[in-house]
């Protein structure tokens, strides 16, 4: 049992930072109609930022972190400015295509200052409990993994009153629905894409940071976890947001029981599965629920004229 | 209709390969030239060139699928992955570790791009069902799904980090590594794999030009301009996404065997997402949906990387003044150029050449 709820632990923290990347997937495409696959790559470049920032410059590690954040959300800005902009209107394939040459833009640079050594974030958290983490009831708990935890369900909080209340909120998902009709109701449509790409860009970075703080550390490696938050988005639907958070807790929690459970999987299904399994589980998850909802299980189905 | 060019009377002549003589005369120019600059280049340019003809094999498959069939592949380097691992179980030598049948090359060359169009017609109920971002999200998780299998059969692959020799070049039981004599004249290994790849690109890229013409080609191109359309006009949509698919891999297995063979060995960890996205990559930067494009990507990715090299030895610049070094200088020119093709001229290379093509045509008028 304890070992069943360690596992849903681990499961829904990793599910807490997918869901912030494959949020700010959604937002990109339900506003552009963009699979933006730079989104992993903003997530490093975020925890980057903050290594940076707080261990090289030696700043607080607050404002690090909340500086990283904006010039991560403004990085994500200039980006949509200058590459996306001119892209409007094209094939949904070419822009895929051109956000995995932004991707390999950032990484290649990234990759460059992180060099061999892992890099850590000087975040406080190893410093708490012991060595980062507290012991309830024979539960391991990371205080990082509470950490971001908390932040997604606030963040998720704020984004949905954001959407529902504000101004801009209701101009975002006035856009999505239909763009001519939303430029005719005096809504800044351009305005609106920078705000999104602002938005994912905040998000990716705050899961970048959740990804690689404490012990985790930066490594070239890194980004290969924030891009399973794309099956993830694919599961929930490419343009649902609650499709996007129901997808990131199956995600995450696959991953976490097959990680404790792969011996007692291997033993049902009486083959080897190999190392590193519960890496590929969500790929596979993601592989069988596309055979049967090739939308996804809350994505609108898309209705095409011939 | 001597002296009209473009007049065609006849849809066998505007369809033909080689649509008026000139095209003919190049294409024997640059044949000739090829072979020719096979005994008069260095081994470096020589290997760089048989690359290139491999990757352009490799792209004309990809763009079989993904130009002309409009269906998004980003898995296409996984097919490679298949088509390199057959060609070295069947022609590669057993050693403790891993498994080998050392068989001759005439067996093992297309039984790799069998076996690549075999798993390409399996995940086929799965890529039919699909079209546009959702399949490319599929051929994705291919992509991990087949990285995880090529690093855990340890037995075919060598397993992660240690990797394997490939295939051993034995053609009709006469072994090529070592060179052959033929007349006064000494083909070393190096030639003989040029000579072998030049043949099996050209045949690779008239194949290409043959098929846009079938009635299977122009099934492609409708469904790519409209699925749903063309089923309504009776084209087999299953069959023909699904033979799109085993094509395309069929190229790219052969050219995996090849392009390892030529290389020497393999590591599972070569074929991650990188790998597969630089093919896609090359079909556009090349012109997606052309015949000569995914050729020009090919050439373009594999002798560009030799240019900057050029280039900073003509700057004097040393390497190590460089805050980057040569890869990674490589792969930021090309995250580069992937954008700047597709904001600036989205048909690619194709569409340069397309427009000097035509602007030399009529030159020195403007039409």
């Amino acid at each position: 049992m304890t070992i069943f709820l360690q596992a849903t632990v681990e499961g829904l923290s990793l599910a807490a930072i997918y869901s912030l990347v494959a949020i700010g997937f959604v937002l990109i495409y339900k506003s552009m109609d963009v699979l933006s696959f730079a989104q992993p790559a903003l997530a490093v470049v975020g925890a980057g930022i903050i290594s940076s920032l707080a261990v090289d410059r030696g700043l607080p590690f607050i404002p690090a972190l909340l500086l990283a954040i904006v010039l991560t959300g403004v990085l994500s800005l200039i980006i949509e400015r200058t590459f996306l902009r001119p892209m409007v209107g094209e094939p949904v394939f070419s822009v895929a295509v051109l956000t995995i040459g932004i991707d390999i833009l950032l990484r290649t640079f990234l990759d460059s200052w992180i060099g061999i050594n892992p890099r850590y974030l000087g975040d406080p958290f190893p410093n708490y409990g012991t060595l980062g983490s507290v012991n309830v009831g024979g539960i391991n708990l990371k205080y990082l993994e509470i950490a971001a935890l908390v932040t997604a369900i606030v963040l998720i909080t704020i984004l949905s009153i954001f959407f529902k209340k504000s101004k801009y909120g209701v101009a975002m998902r006035a856009t999505s629905f239909d763009q001519e009709a939303a430029l005719a109701q005096g809504i800044n449509v351009g305005r609106i894409f920078g705000l999104v790409w602002f938005i994912a860009g905040i998000l990716a970075a705050f899961s970048g940071f959740f990804m690689t703080g404490g012990f985790n550390t930066l490594s070239q490696f890194s980004f290969v976890k924030a891009l399973r938050a794309l099956p993830a988005v694919v599961i929930g639907g490419l343009d649902s947001i609650p499709g996007a958070v129901v997808g990131s807790i199956i995600i995450g929690l696959t991953q976490g029981y097959v990680a404790y459970y792969q011996f007692q999987i291997e033993g049902i299904v009486g083959v080897s599965l190999g190392n590193g399994f519960s890496l590929l589980a969500p790929y596979l998850i993601m592989f069988v629920i596309l055979i049967f909802k090739p939308d996804g299980l809350f994505g609108t189905e898309e209705v095409e004229r011939v | 209709m001597r002296g009209r060019p473009n007049l065609y009377t006849d849809y066998s002549r505007e369809s033909a390969i080689f649509s008026n003589n000139t095209q003919k005369v190049w294409f024997i120019v640059v044949i000739i030239s090829a072979i020719i600059f096979c005994f008069l280049a260095t081994d470096y340019w020589l290997l760089l060139l048989t690359t290139a003809f491999l990757i352009a094999v490799a792209s004309w498959g990809l763009n079989i699928v993904s130009g002309f069939a409009g269906q998004i592949n980003l898995a296409h380097g996984f097919f490679v992955g298949i088509g390199t691992y057959t060609s070295a179980i069947i022609g590669g030598i057993a050693t403790s570790s891993v498994i080998g049948y050392e068989l001759d090359m005439i067996i093992w060359l297309p039984l790799s791009g069998i076996a690549a169009s075999i798993v390409g017609l399996m995940i086929a109920p799965i890529t039919v069902r699909l079209k546009g971002l959702n399949l490319g999200l599929v051929t994705l998780a291919l992509v991990f799904i087949g990285s995880h299998l090529f690093s855990n059969f340890k037995s075919v692959t060598g397993g992660a980090g240690l990797g394997r020799k490939v295939a051993k070049l034995k053609l009709f039981g006469v072994d090529l590594e070592s060179g052959i004599q033929i007349g006064t004249y000494f083909l070393d290994k190096n030639e003989i794999l040029y000579l072998i790849c030049l043949t099996l690109c050209i045949f690779t890229g008239l194949g290409v030009k043959n098929l846009v013409r079938t009635r299977a080609g122009r099934a492609y191109s409708a469904i790519r301009d409209g699925d749903i359309a063309a089923e309504a006009i009776g084209i087999n949509i299953f069959r023909y996404k699904s033979s799109a698919f085993a094509l395309s891999s069929f190229f790219g297995g052969i050219s995996g065997a090849m392009f390892f063979t030529v290389s020497g060995g393999v590591e599972p960890g070569t074929f991650n997402l990188l790998y597969s996205i630089i093919f896609v990559a090359i079909v556009v930067i090349g012109g997606a949906g052309t015949v000569l494009g995914p050729l020009f990507g090919a050439f373009f990715y594999t002798l560009f990387p030799a240019f900057i090299l050029i280039a900073i030895k003509a700057l004097e610049i040393s390497e190590q003044s460089l805050p980057l070094n040569l890869g990674q200088i490589e792969r930021i020119l090309f995250g580069l150029f992937i954008i700047l093709f597709l904001i600036f001229e989205p048909r690619g290379l194709w569409g340069i050449w397309f427009r000097l093509r035509n602007y030399f045509k009529a030159w020195p008028f403007s039409y």
